[in-house]
């Protein structure tokens, strides 16, 4: 059953990722056909309900780092899309003390820490600056398709200006960069500060995106990862826009049809087809045929190849590869309905950016340990937002939703999970919260625990790792999602992948899917 | 400019087998060398000594693998004495009774392999391949200074392109290969290649050693390629003892430094290097003597090389941070057992060749990481990683007729414990080291005659090894190559004309190795030496 005629691109999954791609390929001419398989766009970037008027972005903490290019260069204000700027960016709850809080007001977070430590407050600017520039070479190369070593020497043209960049820190901070990539960030923060809280704080936002503790090499990089995009000392929310990810997701959407994207919802692709070695088009689960003429998957690797593909059609060096890569959910997300907001004792301004419950360091590792062994953490580090503070529109008068993400829980291999992992979770949160916010629990309208298992039984994400593969040190750039692939091109002539589980690793949201649309449109020449 | 009172062409500060090796280089090619060693024995952490009447042990390193066959070579050492003994078999007792076992006769080792997997069997084939390809492409690595990646000089950037056109010539496959080798966790990077448990964590172990990391810690791939370099005769991953101990190996080294004509004084502590204009011009021992040089080189670790010999003050404010932030956390102990039998291992009981090999504890990879745990919170591990020997086997001199010597490597035992190290705390660790062996050899226990608990804080005061750290420094990714031990000065330069590094707190570092003493050794006479 072949309906609609054939597409010249057809994407699987609305996404952020491929509502860009969709929108650049309109753009240059091309027709193309977005499918979602749920009831709205934007895939897991869709918000929804969990109580009426109480909206909440079920998967992602925030919008990523969104360039003004994107917002601009995609005309996403004029469909509604507002940029908002939570101030404090971060507040860490102390056990019966006073609360840390970072501000945007690089002498205001100094003040603050003063308060714990003058030394730390001493080395704050300093710490923070070399983040921040570091971060910035990160935000470089994250801009262009990466070039493989071994390569041709064309594919490294482009990294002259990230070579001169890097050369442009000059001697000192350029050897410090090469020190800090692999270094845990135990060692990172340790190096620089004394007071804990401070340490714990910073130590929680290293292992976003890594099933590692901080003693971990690895996590100053995730550190710096998560660091893209945002001004020095800002260590908390990344963009965060007006009704939250699901109104970005909606604005992409509109414009996409405005440019003549067609989005179908309720379309689930059952098979990418694939005739001599070449993608061209895509079966839906009634068995519906869409011929096209390239397919742009938004689904992680291992579901685009393992199951879309089917091994059949690939060489089994590449299936094995496909196969190795580390998918690690983790975490879990927790989301309140609440009848006030929660308040924090000590904490005398509204936390409109990041909460974050990590009391020192050892306790990220500690947390770590637990689920490395098979357990959840008995005690969850913390990582919050209660995004109705700076954004009423999300919550009815007067009320407020809350999102947590909660690290970690065990991998999905180990032998013994929680049977109710959710519930179990669920209510350390709460109970963890309470130490902080006693008035937490009596104001809980309604909860919603979202674990690996369901994320990966509602968006498909394997082994529920929205990150579509753990960000290792093995698993970037030129080896993400598998080594020798990081160019969007596939084994598959015509079909390309965009998304989190391709370079820049979800760094820089909307350049995935820019470049994979590059990609396709140098191909079609 | 010489300094008229000038004797010596160099003075090697420290008898440790890099020290000597140095010398030795340094006395060939024609120069007065004097090696200055602090304990009454040469050698540093690779010394043989008596410790019970009768009872001859490897006190600390206890295998031979990563010295470099062209220094065997170029320095004659089997001329001097020295002969190594393969270590042909692993054993690795399991708690469930079973064992898993490598042995001289690759059929064998495959028929063993096969009874815990068929399909690890196979593996283990092509895993071994692979491995040695990784090795040869590092290995050019070993023989060179690392460039400084910051410097705009012709050398280095020669040098960097040099080293990236040796990358890319290795293909692409073999590239990422080398990639995740040096950026996983060893589990992480076992798990793709094999399904039995008890290989993944023989394998793992040898991730671990001398690092305070986990299996599942990123960066710990490399450590075990790290292992895999060694060679004996041209054979990869051959390890051996060397006859006499590994206090064999500095002896021949030694002998043949005096051959070309250098000078060993042993008792012989420096306090300071004299620092004249900017320049070193020799040292000055505890005792107030002072010796004229040329040149002076340092085989002690980074933190006493740059922190201890010299003033600060001398150095460049970015060197002296480095050097502050280089991290020892020496993570492992030994433990050295007089025995008046050999141990009975339950699951393969009696005499065999699998006591003449490497005997290992490590029953899972998580069995390792909850010893890491331990340490990581400043504690040794209650149930710790053993990495086994029994030299007397094999060379029936290093005991009295009939008894024997067991040699145990420990991890973790963290220097900086929870408390510090006493007398109680050292004999709790060996009690932990030996109910944990006893699990697997109920006979130790009566059969212990002596033992001797090395804790991290003996390791310091003995060798001098700053907090016990058997590399001279972490064998981190962040203290590697052109970082190890400094950023612009990996080179085995220093800062002050004259002064040189030669310690395996430099590249490449860690084992006994005998690189980083040859590197020093061509750096010195690249720069003439200080004769300008």
């Amino acid at each position: 059953m072949v309906s609609g005629g054939r597409r010249d691109v057809v994407v699987i999954g609305s996404g952020i990722e491929e509502l860009v791609a969709a929108l650049e390929l309109a753009q240059a001419g091309l027709g193309v056909t977005v499918l979602e398989p749920g009831e709205v766009p934007g895939g897991q970037a869709a918000s929804e309900e969990i109580l009426p008027g109480f909206r909440i972005d079920p998967v992602h903490p925030d919008a990523g780092h969104l360039p003004p290019a994107i917002v601009n260069g995609l005309g996403l204000a004029r469909h509604g899309l507002a940029e908002l700027r939570p101030d404090p960016v971060l507040a860490a709850p102390a056990a019966g003390g006073e609360p840390l809080v970072l501000w945007r007001d690089p002498q205001a977070t100094r003040a603050s820490i003063a308060r714990r430590s003058p030394r730390d407050a001493e080395r704050w600017m300093g710490f923070a600056g070399r983040i921040a520039s570091f971060s910035g070479i990160l935000e470089a190369v994250a801009m262009r398709p990466p070039a493989r070593p071994a390569g041709p020497l064309r594919e490294m043209l482009p990294y002259f200006g990230v070579g001169r960049r890097i050369r442009s820190l000059g001697r000192s901070r350029m050897i410090e960069l090469l020190r800090v990539l692999p270094l845990p960030a135990y060692d990172l923060l340790d190096d620089c500060f004394e007071n804990d809280l401070l340490k714990g704080a910073l130590g929680a936002l290293s292992v976003r995106g890594v099933f590692q503790g901080p003693r971990s090499p690895g996590t100053s990089l995730a550190l710096l990862h998560r660091q893209v995009g945002s001004p020095a000392g800002t260590f908390g929310p990344r963009t965060v826009v007006r009704g939250g990810v699901g109104a970005l997701a909606a604005a992409l959407t509109a414009a996409a049809k405005e440019r003549g994207v067609q989005v179908r919802c309720g379309a689930e692709v059952a098979a990418i087809e694939v005739e001599e070695g070449r993608a061209v088009g895509v079966s839906l689960d009634g068995g519906e045929v869409i011929a096209a003429g390239w397919v742009l998957s938004g689904a992680d690797p291992a579901r685009t190849f393992l199951d879309l593909t089917g091994a059949r059609h690939l060489d089994p060096d590449f299936v094995h590869a496909v196969r190795q890569i580390r998918f690690r959910g983790g975490y879990v997300r927790v989301h309140l309905a609440l009848a006030e907001a929660p308040r924090f004792e000590g904490l005398d301004v509204e936390p409109q950016g990041s909460l974050v419950i990590a009391p020192e360091l050892d306790a990220v590792e500690r947390a770590y340990d637990d689920a490395k062994h098979g357990r959840m953490s008995g005690r969850p580090v913390l990582e919050a937002r209660i995004p109705s503070l700076a954004d009423p529109s999300v919550a009815p008068s007067g009320r407020h939703v809350m999102s947590i993400d909660a690290r970690f829980v065990p991998l999905g291999d180990h032998p013994a999970p929680e049977p109710d992992l959710a519930g179990a979770m669920g209510d350390r949160v709460v109970e963890l919260l309470a130490e902080h916010a006693p008035n937490l629990p009596g104001a809980i309208l309604e909860r919603r625990v979202l674990t690996p298992a369901d994320l990966e039984t509602r968006y498909r994400l394997t082994r529920g790792d929205p990150h579509h593969g753990e960000l290792a040190l093995d698993q970037l750039l030129f080896m993400r999602p598998v080594p020798g692939w990081g160019r969007y091109g596939t084994p598959i002539e015509g079909l390309y992948l965009c998304g989190p589980g391709t370079h820049p690793a979800g760094a820089v949201t909307g350049v995935s899917g820019r470049l994979a649309a590059a990609a396709i449109l140098a191909r079609r020449g | 400019m010489t300094s008229p009172a000038a004797v010596w062409d160099d003075v090697v500060v420290g008898g440790g087998h890099n020290g000597l090796v140095c010398a030795a280089y340094l006395a060939r090619a024609g120069r007065r060398v004097l090696v200055l060693e602090r304990r009454p024995v040469v050698g540093g952490a690779a010394v043989t000594e008596e410790v019970f009447p009768g009872f001859r042990f490897s006190v600390f390193s206890y295998v031979v693998s990563l010295l470099r066959p062209e220094i065997i070579r170029d320095l004659d050492l089997p001329g001097h004495g020295l002969h190594i003994v393969p270590l042909e078999s692993t054993f690795n007792p399991l708690p469930d009774g079973d064992y898993l076992a490598t042995w001289a006769d690759p059929d064998a080792t495959r028929r063993e392999l096969y009874r815990h997997s068929p399909r690890d069997a196979d593996a283990y084939l092509e895993f071994g391949r692979l491995m040695q390809r990784m090795a040869m492409a590092v290995k050019p690595l070993l023989s060179v200074s690392p460039p400084d990646p910051a410097s705009w000089r012709p050398r280095d950037l020669l040098a960097m392109g040099r080293l990236a056109r040796h990358f890319r010539g290795l293909g692409e496959r073999d590239l990422h290969a080398l990639v995740k080798l040096m950026t996983m966790s060893s589990a992480d990077y076992l798990a793709e290649w094999f399904e039995s448990e008890p290989l993944k964590a023989a394998k793992s172990a040898s991730g671990i050693i001398g690092t305070f990391l986990g299996p599942r810690s990123p960066g710990t791939a490399y450590v075990l390629l790290h292992h895999y370099m060694g060679e004996i005769d041209g054979v990869f991953r051959a390890w051996g003892f060397a006859r006499g101990g590994t206090g064999a190996v500095s002896d021949a080294i030694a002998s043949a430094a005096r051959s070309f004509g250098a000078e060993i004084r042993t008792d012989a502590p420096v306090r300071q290097v004299l620092v004249e204009n900017g320049r070193a011009a020799g040292v000055v021992l505890d005792d107030g003597e002072e010796i004229r040089a040329r040149a002076v080189i340092s085989g002690l670790d980074p933190r006493r090389t740059f922190l201890e010999l010299v003033e600060p003050a001398e150095l460049p404010d970015e060197l002296v941070e480095a050097v502050r932030r280089f991290r020892f956390r020496g993570s492992s102990g030994k433990v050295n057992l007089a025995l008046s039998e050999p141990p009975d291992f339950t699951a393969l009981p009696g005499d065999g060749p699998h006591l003449r090999g490497a005997i290992a504890i490590a029953p899972g990879v998580d069995y390792l990481e909850r010893a890491y745990d331990d340490a990581k919170y400043g504690e040794f591990s209650r149930r710790p990683f053993l990495d086994i020997v029994i030299p007397s086997l094999i060379d029936p001199g290093m005991a009295p007729p009939g008894k024997h010597v067991m040699s145990i490597f420990v991890q973790y035992a963290p220097y900086h414990r929870n408390g510090g190290w006493d007398d109680r705390s050292r004999e709790a660790f060996g009690d932990a080291v030996i109910d944990t062996l006893a699990e697997y050899a109920p006979n130790v226990r009566s059969a212990i005659l002596h033992r001797q608990v090395i804790t991290p804080a003996d390791i310091e005061t003995v060798t001098g090894l700053s907090e016990g750290n058997i590399f001279q420094g972490e064998l981190a990714l962040s203290q590697l190559f052109f970082l190890r031990p400094a950023p612009a000065w990996a080179g085995h330069t220093t800062p002050i004309r004259g002064y040189y590094q030669c310690g395996s707190g430099t590249h490449p570092g860690g084992g006994v190795m005998g690189a980083s003493g040859h590197l020093a050794a061509r750096a010195v006479l690249a720069q003439g030496g200080g004769r300008w």
